[in-house]
C-alpha cells in the first residue's frame, strides 16, 4: 500500500475520501490541501449561508479537532499547480514539491461565466464560493432588483433566498421547463411555477448582454421562440447557468480529460499514480463516457470509492444516484433517472403538502422524486439498488405504507 | 412513579417498525426532544432527536439495520451509540436508555444505555 496519499481540493469529495481512506485503516501519510481558508460546504452556499442565517463556522464541513484526530495534514490556503507522478510529488504554487505516491484529484469546478457581452461588470454575480456568496448577500438588500439567470439548482435556490429577502426577483432561463430530464415534466413545471407563487417574475428567455448604467446594470434579452422581454435595469445580475470542471493540473499532466477528467469505476484516471472524485471526475463504464455528476451525495460516494481502490478493499456498493434541491421553504429530493421511466405515478396530489411521483419501468421503480416527503425517495431509493417489483397502484396510494412494498 | 422505572412514553404500537416518534422535551426534561426510533428487528432506542447538522427531526427519518438516516441530507446515526456515519452532520448525538416492558415504552433521559 503506499504510504504518502496526497488530496488536492478539500471539498466534500477530497474530505469525504481522506475520512474513507481512515476509515479503511490507512496508516500512511495523508495530506490534504485545499485553496481556500479551510474545507466548507457547498449547499448552503444558496441557501441558510446566502440570507445570513448560517456562518462560515457552521458550513465548516468538519471540525478542526477532525483533521487532528483522523492525523490529516491539512495545508489551507495552498494551490496544487502540478502533478509530478514521474517524481512521486506534487508542486505547489510556491515551487515547492509535496511528496505523493497517490494523488487524488478533488479539485472540483468554478462557476461558469459564459462570454455575454458585458458580463464582467462588478454588478454580474456567480455563486460558488463562500467569497461569492457573501459578495452577493450584500447585494440582495430589501428592494433590490434582482436578476437570476438560469432556474437549474443554484439559480432557483438564490431567487428564492433573493425574495425571501425582499428582493424583486426576475428569473430568466431559455429553458421553459427546467430540470424536465431529472425529476420529469410534469413536476419540474410545477416546481417552476412556484417561482412565479412567491412572487418571483420568471422569463423564458437567454440574456444577450449587459450594459452598465448609473445606478444599475441593464439586460438585454434574448427571444427563445418569443417576443423579447424589453431590456430592464437591475441592481445585481447572478449567473447561475452550471459549472465547469476545474481539470487544468490534469490536463498538463497528461491525464485524459474530455469534459472532465476521466476516471474508471474505481476513480482511477489514465495514470495508475492519480484518482479523481467529485465534480469534475467523469467515469467511463464498459468504453461509454457518462455525463458528470454534480451533487453532493455523489462526490462523497467517489471517496469512498477513491479510498477503495487506494486500500485495494472492496468498494461500497453503487446506489442510485440521490440530491436534494430546497427552495420556497419545499424540501425536494430526486433518486434515479426519470428520464428512463415509461410510466409515472403521483402519490398524493400537486396540492398536499407533500407528494411524491415515482417512474416504472417494466414493473420496477426507476426513479422517483419528492415534495416534503423525504421518506418516499428514501424508499424509492431502497427499490431501485434492491430491485424490488412494484405496482403503480400501491405506489399511488398514499395510505400504502411504502416499507410494506419493500418487503415484497 | 420512581425515576428509577423510567418514563413510560409510548406503546410499542405506537411506533412503526423503520420509523420513530418524537417524545417532547417537557415529558423528557432534557434539553432536546428525544426520538423512539423502532429498528427493523423491532429494538427500540432513544436519541436526541435533532439532527446534528441542522434541525430536521430524527423521528422522521429512515429507520433501517442499527442506523437512522435524516430525513433532510441523509447523515446516518448508529441507533445504539449516537455515533455520527457520515456527512453533513459531523458531531455524534445523544443516546437514552430505554426500556420495551409489557409493550410498553419507557425512557430513560440522560442514562447511557
Ligand atoms: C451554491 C451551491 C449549492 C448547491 N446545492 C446543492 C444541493 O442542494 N444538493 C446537492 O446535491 N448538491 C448541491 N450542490 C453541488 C455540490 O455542492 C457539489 O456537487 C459538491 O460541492 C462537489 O464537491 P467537490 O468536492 O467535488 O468539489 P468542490 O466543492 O468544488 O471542492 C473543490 C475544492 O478544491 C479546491 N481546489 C481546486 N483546485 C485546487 C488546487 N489546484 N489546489 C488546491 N485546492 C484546489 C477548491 O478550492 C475547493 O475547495 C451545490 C453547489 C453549489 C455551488
Amino acid at each position: 500500500m503506499s504510504e504518502r496519499v496526497v488530496i488536492v481540493g478539500g471539498g466534500v469529495a477530497g474530505v469525504s475520501t481522506a475520512g474513507a481512506l481512515r476509515a479503511g485503516g490507512f496508516d500512511g501519510d495523508l495530506t490534504l490541501v485545499d485553496a481556500g481558508e479551510f474545507p466548507y460546504d457547498r449547499p448552503p452556499l444558496s441557501k441558510d449561508f446566502l440570507a445570513g442565517t448560517q456562518d462560515i463556522k457552521q458550513i465548516a464541513l468538519k471540525p478542526q479537532q477532525w483533521y487532528d484526530d483522523q492525523r490529516v495534514r491539512l495545508m489551507n490556503r495552498t494551490t496544487v499547480s502540478a502533478l509530478r507522478p514521474a517524481d512521486g510529488a506534487v508542486e505547489l504554487v510556491d515551487g515547492a514539491l509535496l511528496p505523493a505516491d497517490r494523488v487524488v484529484l478533488a479539485t472540483g469546478g468554478g462557476a461558469a461565466r459564459p462570454p455575454i457581452p458585458g458580463a464582467h461588470s462588478d454588478r454580474v454575480h456567480v455563486l460558488r464560493t463562500a467569497k461569492d456568496a457573501d459578495r452577493l448577500r450584500e447585494a440582495l438588500g430589501s428592494g433590490a432588483r434582482v436578476l437570476v439567470v438560469g432556474a437549474g439548482l443554484i439559480g432557483a435556490e438564490a431567487a428564492s433566498t433573493a425574495v425571501r429577502l425582499g428582493c424583486e426577483v426576475v428569473l430568466a432561463d431559455p429553458v421553459a421547463v427546467p430540470l424536465a430530464a431529472a425529476i420529469g415534466a410534469e413536476l419540474a413545471d410545477w416546481l417552476h411555477g412556484l417561482h412565479h407563487r412567491a412572487g418571483i417574475t420568471t422569463l423564458h428567455t437567454g440574456v444577450d448582454g449587459f450594459t452598465d448604467r448609473p445606478g444599475g446594470i441593464e439586460a438585454r434579452f434574448t427571444d427563445a421562440g418569443e417576443p423579447a422581454a424589453e431590456p430592464q435595469v437591475f441592481d445585481a445580475v447572478l449567473l447561475g447557468v452550471g459549472m465547469v470542471p476545474r481539470t487544468e493540473i490534469a490536463q498538463s499532466a497528461g491525464l485524459r480529460v474530455e469534459g472532465g477528467i476521466v476516471v474508471d469505476e474505481r476513480q482511477l484516471t489514465s495514470h495508475p499514480a492519480v484518482l479523481a472524485v467529485g465534480d469534475p471526475a467523469r467515469t467511463r463504464r464498459d468504453g461509454v463516457l457518462l455525463p458528470r455528476t454534480e451533487h453532493w451525495e455523489a462526490a462523497q460516494h467517489d471517496g469512498a470509492r477513491a479510498a477503495a481502490t487506494l486500500l485495494g478493499t472492496t468498494p461500497p456498493p453503487a446506489t442510485a444516484p440521490w440530491f436534494w434541491t430546497d427552495r420556497h421553504d419545499r424540501h425536494v429530493e430526486a433518486v434515479g433517472h426519470m428520464a428512463s421511466a415509461e410510466l409515472t405515478v403521483v402519490r398524493g396530489s400537486y396540492d398536499d403538502p407533500a407528494f411524491a411521483v415515482f417512474g416504472l419501468r417494466d414493473g420496477h421503480v426507476v426513479a422517483a422524486a419528492s415534495v416534503d416527503d423525504p421518506m418516499a425517495v428514501r424508499a424509492a431509493r431502497r427499490m431501485i439498488d434492491r430491485q424490488v417489483a412494484v405496482r403503480a397502484g400501491p405506489l399511488a396510494d398514499p395510505s400504502v405504507n411504502l416499507r410494506s412494498l419493500l418487503r415484497g | 412513579m420512581s425515576a428509577g422505572d423510567g418514563i413510560r412514553v409510548a406503546s410499542l404500537d405506537d411506533i412503526p417498525q423503520g420509523e420513530g416518534i418524537a417524545v417532547d422535551k417537557s415529558v423528557t426534561g432534557t434539553d432536546d426532544d428525544i426520538a423512539l426510533l423502532r429498528d427493523t428487528d423491532d429494538t427500540v432506542y432513544a436519541l436526541n432527536d435533532t439532527c446534528t447538522h441542522e434541525t430536521a427531526s430524527l423521528a422522521e427519518g429512515w429507520v433501517e439495520d442499527g442506523y437512522v438516516e435524516c430525513p433532510l441530507h441523509s447523515s446516518r446515526f448508529c441507533l445504539k451509540s449516537g455515533e455520527v456515519q457520515g456527512l453533513p452532520a459531523t458531531r455524534d448525538t445523544c443516546p437514552h436508555r430505554v426500556e420495551v416492558r409489557d409493550g410498553e415504552v419507557y425512557l430513560f433521559p440522560g442514562e447511557t444505555p
